[in-house]
Order: structure tokens, then sequence, then C-alpha cells
């Protein structure tokens, strides 16, 4: 019986999972176990942790808008593969519809790119 | 083609195709009911993550690779990293609270979910019962990919264009709700950070660090000047400036 | 090109027909292969970078320090294994395996070699190839983000999640610059099959520009250099390497966002890096550099491309990439965040789509005729031509002198010495000159005054 091609990505997949799952397993019995109240703080480089702000670490909204620019242009690469894909098997018109897309995002990418949203400081 | 051996898949279910899916349907389940039951929203996200990449692997086991995969890209990892991001925006510890706030809404909205989830099984059951699936053959007959762009770029251009404004919206979206505009001349560069650091009333030397005349060497508490009274140029400015209690000035008991 | 050389080439159709002793067989090479690669790799990368600092590097334990990374592996494993008062102890628990899961993965579509024959089995030497092999390696790359930000959301400090945070802006910053360069690789092979972009960069194609057909080899690297190049700069970024390793920035995140782990976790997540190292090396060989084909100068002998020997070559390529890969840490100082940031969103990315657009422009115009294409490329040229030309370029504005500069500050602002003062000679100086004597070495025309 043949497998299917997908099979060998599960297999290795598989593989690499039970082999790292073994080893963080291993981790916790092969180490030596001496408690230390100083050594289960959070690491500050020696000094003292400081005092966690109430509700939790939060950090900058920065972060949210990289990550949405992300989504974006992640999709629209998603749409650029099966185009550059079959670029040969469509008519021109696939080359000015993927043109008039590409223009559209970016005309948000210029926009995001003109009101800062790009720069990190 | 491999496509081929993919789809002959298609018509009538393989062995291998019916163990992955025994295998990972519960997996899938066990993530979305762990995503309601979940009570760290971090934990509900990971539990999603679970959820969408066994419908990943669904969709490549029914013939379509690309949209499987794209569905790993996209939604396991995109979208879910966005969704990482605002619960951590909320808060790393931030747990729901197990209080209801109308009484037996939790027994009933297992019912009702039951119930809807059965009725909507037994309709699909009861429709596709008997009924063989056609067409798979040509519409993959010339490649899943080529397939997809075939449609995507001639019959469905303009959803495809409409798209583009889909994505516009949301990238302005963002802009508007996450940005936080700063002009021009209000970006302090390095020569106007040096400039108001030696502007007259300033002290341009440096802050004086907690350790030589302090009882502690944690960050927040402040550092004592010679004279013996506390500074707060010594501690950064999100930290409460605290004191010490007498325990945790106390030795460690790491010193032996 | 004769045929006997494209039956060497796998197509979709040989995948999926092994036995599944073969297929498991396959799967624990690759999965050595990964570790292996670690093991040398890390002893590589620290012989090399030793090399470039004028210092030995590991050369004690086993022959040439080979077996440095063993030893230290071994030794991590048993170190404690410390969990965290406010660590997430499930999350931290899964963090490092997640990585090491989607760094190993990828390497299941990566074309080693042609067909061969394992038992007498005739198969190719890749672990399997689907139509979307690349989308794979995309897929992998972007799960493996989720170790590294829930290793750090979990270790329950701040290092880590600053790092973790970091790392993950970074990486998914870089995944678009480089999901970006592999369009045109796509556009160029007309598949997305790794064996089948390997088998299209066999044979040269021929360019045929305003009539005349020019030869051009078949290595995308050369026909598609921008791509290339945007592509290796962005694999730097998504394995997080010198010069663009901010997550583990030690100088200002100690060791970012495995700050926390310790023992055989810590090493799994070195483990993660170095296989993702030598997975993103593979990667750009076989999409850029003609996988597992022989370069030029071999190929004059006839069976350079079949058989065993493409893995050689192949792992020849890889080597020298790792190699260019411990090169850029051994030369470039690390970027700032904001400079980092920017290169990824403001340089790599527009340049990207542009080039997409032209590649794709110049392919749609390659059957007109060259009227046609003169009008096709000289309409857009002019029009670009004329907008640098027109474009209105802001006048600058006179900066004020320093003098001025200093004329300006408030009453009271910090002493400073007049700009135009001239740095006297120190009397100390002239005193050492008068006291010493003058040299009296020999006496003849070449002697000269010290």
């Amino acid at each position: 019986m043949s497998l299917s091609p997908y099979a060998p990505i599960i297999g290795l997949f598989a593989l690499a999972a039970a082999f790292s799952l073994f080893s963080v397993g291993a981790a916790r019995f092969a180490g030596p176990h001496r408690y230390n109240k100083a050594k289960l703080e959070a690491y500050e480089c020696g000094i003292e942790p400081s005092p966690q702000p109430v509700g939790g670490g939060r950090f900058p909204i920065k972060f949210y808008l990289t990550a949405m620019l992300f989504i974006v242009f992640d999709i629209e690469i998603i749409f650029l593969y099966p185009w550059a894909v079959s670029f040969d098997a469509l008519p021109i018109f696939g080359f000015v519809e993927m043109v008039l897309f590409i223009v559209a995002v970016f005309v948000a990418y210029a926009y995001v790119w003109r009101r800062g949203g790009l720069d990190w400081d | 083609m491999t496509t081929s051996t993919v789809l002959a898949a298609a018509g009538d279910v393989s062995g291998g195709e019916e163990i992955t899916f025994w295998i990972l349907a519960p997996l899938a389940l066990i993530g979305a009911i762990g995503m309601v039951a979940a009570r760290n929203a971090v934990h509900s996200a990971l539990w999603l993550v679970l959820t969408m990449l066994c419908l990943g692997v669904f969709y490549v086991l029914q013939a379509g690779p690309f949209i499987g995969m794209v569905q790993i890209i996209v939604y396991t990892g995109a979208i879910m990293m966005l969704f990482l991001f605002v619960l951590m925006l909320v808060g790393r510890d931030a747990s729901d609270s197990l209080i209801e706030t109308l009484r037996g809404q939790r027994v009933a909205a297992i019912v009702l979910g039951l119930g809807f989830a059965g009725l909507v099984g037994g309709a699909l059951y009861r429709a596709m019962d008997g009924t063989t699936a056609v067409g798979l053959e040509q519409a993959n007959a010339e490649g899943n990919v080529q397939g997809i762009a075939r449609l995507l770029f001639t019959k469905y251009v303009f959803a495809f264009e409409l798209t583009s404004a889909l994505l516009i919206t949301a990238a302005v979206g963002a802009m508007v709700l996450a940005h936080i505009e700063r002009r021009k001349q209000d970006k302090v560069d390095q020569p106007s950070t040096m400039r108001a650091r030696f502007a007259p009333g300033n002290y341009p030397g440096p802050k004086p660090g907690p350790g030589v005349f302090a009882t502690s060497s944690s960050v927040a508490t402040p550092a004592r000047l010679p004279d013996g009274r506390l500074t707060e140029r010594s501690t950064p400015d999100i930290l409460p400036v605290r004191e010490l209690t007498a325990q945790e000035t106390s030795l460690k008991g790491t010193d032996q | 090109m004769s045929p006997s050389y494209l039956a060497q080439d796998p197509t979709l159709a040989d995948f999926g027909r092994d036995p599944w002793w073969l297929v498991l067989i396959k799967i624990v090479f690759a999965f050595a292969f990964g570790l292996l690669a670690t093991l040398l790799g890390v002893w590589f990368e620290r012989r090399v970078v030793g090399y470039m600092q004028v210092r030995p590097g590991p050369n004690q334990v086993g022959p040439f320090g080979l077996l440095q990374t063993l030893a230290d592996g071994l030794k991590m494993a048993f170190k404690e294994d410390i969990l965290p008062k406010a660590a997430d102890k499930v999350v931290y628990f899964f963090a490092p395996t997640i990585s090491v899961i989607c760094a190993v993965t990828a390497l299941s579509v990566v074309p080693f070699g042609p067909m061969v024959s394992i038992f007498g089995h005739h198969t190719p030497l890749q672990v399997t190839d689907v139509p979307v092999a690349v989308l794979v390696l995309l897929a992998c790359s972007s799960m493996g983000v989720y170790g590294i930000v829930l290793g750090g959301w979990a270790s329950g400090s701040t290092y880590p999640l600053l790092g973790g945070l970091r790392s993950s802006a970074q990486m998914i910053s870089y995944e678009v610059a480089m999901g970006l360069s592999i369009v045109a690789v796509f556009m160029t092979a007309g598949t997305m099959s790794t064996s089948g972009i390997v088998a299209q960069q066999g044979h040269g194609t021929e360019l045929t520009i305003f009539g005349n057909s020019i030869p051009a080899p078949g290595w995308y690297a050369i026909l598609l250099l921008p791509s290339f190049i945007i592509f290796f700069i962005s694999t730097v970024g998504e394995t997080n390497r010198a010069p663009f390793d901010l997550p583990e920035a030690e100088s200002e995140l100690v060791a970012g966002f495995m700050t926390e782990y310790s023992s055989l976790k810590f090493a799994l997540f070195m483990l993660s890096e170095y296989v993702a190292m030598v997975t993103m090396s593979a990667v750009t060989t076989t999409l850029f550099l003609g996988g597992w084909r022989a370069p030029w100068p071999i190929t004059i002998w006839e069976g350079a491309n079949s058989g065993w020997w493409p893995m050689l070559w192949f792992f020849g390529k890889v080597i020298a990439l790792v190699f260019v890969f411990v090169w850029l840490r051994g030369t470039l100082p690390r970027l700032r965040y904001d400079q980092f940031m920017r290169f990824g969103w403001k340089v790599l990315l527009p340049i990207n789509l542009v080039w997409i657009l032209v590649l794709s422009g110049l392919r749609s115009i390659e059957d007109w005729d060259s009227r046609g294409k003169l009008i096709a490329v000289g309409i857009p040229a002019g029009i670009l031509l004329v907008a640098t030309l027109f474009w209105p370029n802001r006048r600058p504005q006179p900066k004020p002198t320093t003098q001025e500069q200093v004329d300006n500050r408030p009453y009271g602002s910090f002493p400073l010495p007049p700009m135009d003062l001239q740095v006297p000679p120190s009397p100390r100086i002239t005193r050492v000159v008068a006291e010493r004597e003058p040299a009296n070495i020999a006496t003849g025309s070449d002697s000269r005054e010290v």
C-alpha cells in the first residue's frame, strides 16, 4: 500500500513532536533539583525583580498595527500565489486585474506610511 | 499526477483519510470545547489554534491542498497572532470570572447549544445521506492551484477586486484605532534631547543608581542621597515607589 | 539537454509511491540531518567566527573540537530544569517543542537529490513533495512564531515578554518580504512544488530581448536577482540571526524570549534556531541556487546530476549559505529596532512589489512584436521619467550656524567654550621635547631625526 504524499509530512511532524516532548519531559528528571526561592523569581540581571504593574504586563498598541498590516499583506500574498503559478495560462486581463489589486493595497500601504504608522521610535 | 492520487481518495473514502479524520476530528472538537471552557484568554486562543490546524488538515484531506495551507498560514499564523496580540494588550493574566449573571444561563446555553448541534447535524446527515460527490476531478483537472486561479481571476474577478477594498478598510481601521498621531515637529530627536538635557534647570549628570546609599538592590526602591533623603530620580517612572519591608531586606538564605 | 538528464528529475507523480519502510527511512534521515546539522552547525559557526576574530574557537573535545556541541548538549541535559514561579506551566512546557516541530517539519519538502535507487526502489531523494510544497514551508515558518511568542509570554518575566513580542513582530514583518519574493519564483517556474522548481532551474531559458535570443542561466538567483537578495535578507530576519538578532539582543534584553529557560528546554530553542538556519539555507538553495544541481564547471562531467552525487552539491551549497550566515554574524553589528523595522517595511516591501509588477509586465509582453514591446516599455518609463523630473522637492531650510545656535540658548545654560577656540599646546609636551636628548643612532646619510 502506498501512502499519500502528505503522510510523510505528518510523519516528520510526529517524529519531531515525539523527540521534543521526550526532551522536555526528560529535562524534569535528568537534572538536579535544588530548591532556592531566588532562583524561581523572574530574572532581572541579579537585582530583585521589579513589582509587576497591576493587571499584568501590557505592551504598546504599536504591535497591533504591525500585526494588522501583516495580515493585510499576507492575504495579498496568498492571492498572488495562484496568480503567479498560473500566470502563463491567464490572459493579459489577469495581469491588469492584479495590477489593480496591488495598486489598491498599495494605497492603504501608502496611507499608513504617510501617517507614520510604519515609524518605530 | 499526484493530485489525481489524492483526488481519487475523494470519491471513495480511503483508509488513510478515514484514520486521519477520526484522529483529528476529536482533536478539533476538543480544541473548540477547550476554547470555550478555558478561563485564561491566551489558553483559549491556543485551543482555537489547535482547531484551526485540524481544519487545515481536513481541507488537505479533501483534495483542497491550497486552501488547507492557506488556512494554516492565514488563520493559524496571521489571525491568531493578531488575536494573541490583542489578548496581551488586555493584560497578561486576564481571566474570565465564573460568576453567572443570569441564573441557569449556563445550563440553558449548553442545552440549547447541544440541541442546535443536533438539529444541524441531523439535517446535514439526512440531506447528504446517499448522495455521491461529483465534479471534483473536473475541478482539479489541471491542478488544484491552477483551478483556483482560473476561477478566481475570471469568473470571480469582482469578488477578488472587492477583497482589496476590504484589505484597505482593515489597514485604515487599524491605523485609526491604534495609531497615535505624532507630528514631525513633536518628534524628539537626539540633538533636541541633548539640548533639553543641558538646558538651564536640568541636572545633566547621570541619575543616581540604587545601591550605593540604598538599602536594597531593587530598582523599585529609591536611592538615598548623601544627606539621607530618598530621591525619586533613581526609580523609573512606571514603577510605584515603595519602601522594603523588614522581611524583604533580610538575608534570603541564598548564601549558604 | 539530453533526455537521460531529465529522467533524473522527479515529478510529482513519483511521490506517494514509496512503501512505508522507505518513507520511514527518509523521515528518519531528514530528522537526523536536522540534528546533525545543528551539532556540526554550532561547531562550524564557533570555529569560523573564531578564525574571523583571530582565535582558535572550540578545539578540545574530539578531533578539531567536533564533539564540542555534543558535550554541551549532554551537559545541558543534566542541568537543573527551572520552572519560574510566575510562569504559565503548560505553555512554558510546550513552547520549545513548537519551535522544534516547526523547524524540523519544514525539512520534509526539501529535495536532497534526484531519483536514486534504494534497495531496488526507484525513488526521489526527498521525503515528499506536494503541489503546495512551498506553502508547507511558509506554514511552518508562520507557526514557528508561536514557539517564540509563547515562550516569552509564558515565562512570566519582563525581558522574555519583550523579547518574544519583538521577535514575533520581526518575524511577521520579514515573512511578508519573504512571501513576496517567492512570487517571482512561482511565476517563472509555474509550480509550487519544490522538486518542480529544481527541475525548472535545470534548463537554461532562452530570453528574447528585442529579437536577440540570449541563453540565460537556469538558476533563479541570477534570473531573479532582486528576489534572491530580498529572500536571503528576509531569511536572516526570519531566523533571528545577526545582524537581525534583536529578540536576543543581549545588551538590551539579556537573552530575549529564552531568558527564563534552562536545561533541555533551552537546548531545544537553540536546536530549533540552528535547524531553522539550515532549513532556510536549504530552501534558498532549492528555490534560487538550482537545488541539488551541480554548479557550472562540474556539469561538464556527464554524470554530475545523477545518482547520489547531487546530494554532495546540495550539501556544498547549504554549507556555503550557512557560511554566509556566520560571515554576516562575524561582520555586521546588530541593527537598532526602528532601523530594522523600517528596512523591512519601507525598503524590502515596496521594492518587492515593484519588482513583481515589472517582472509580470515583462513576461506578459514577451510574445508581442518589437514595436508593441517598445510602446509597452516606453510609456511607463516615460511617465516615470517625467514624474521624477517634475517631482516637487521641498526647498531645504537654511540651517542656523553653530554660532547662532549658541547665541540662541537661554540664559544660564551649560557653559560652552568659545567656538573658535584654539587649543594651546600642552606645556608638558614642550617640556618633554626640550628635555630629550637627540637620539644618537648612527652617523650617516640614512640617519633620521627622531
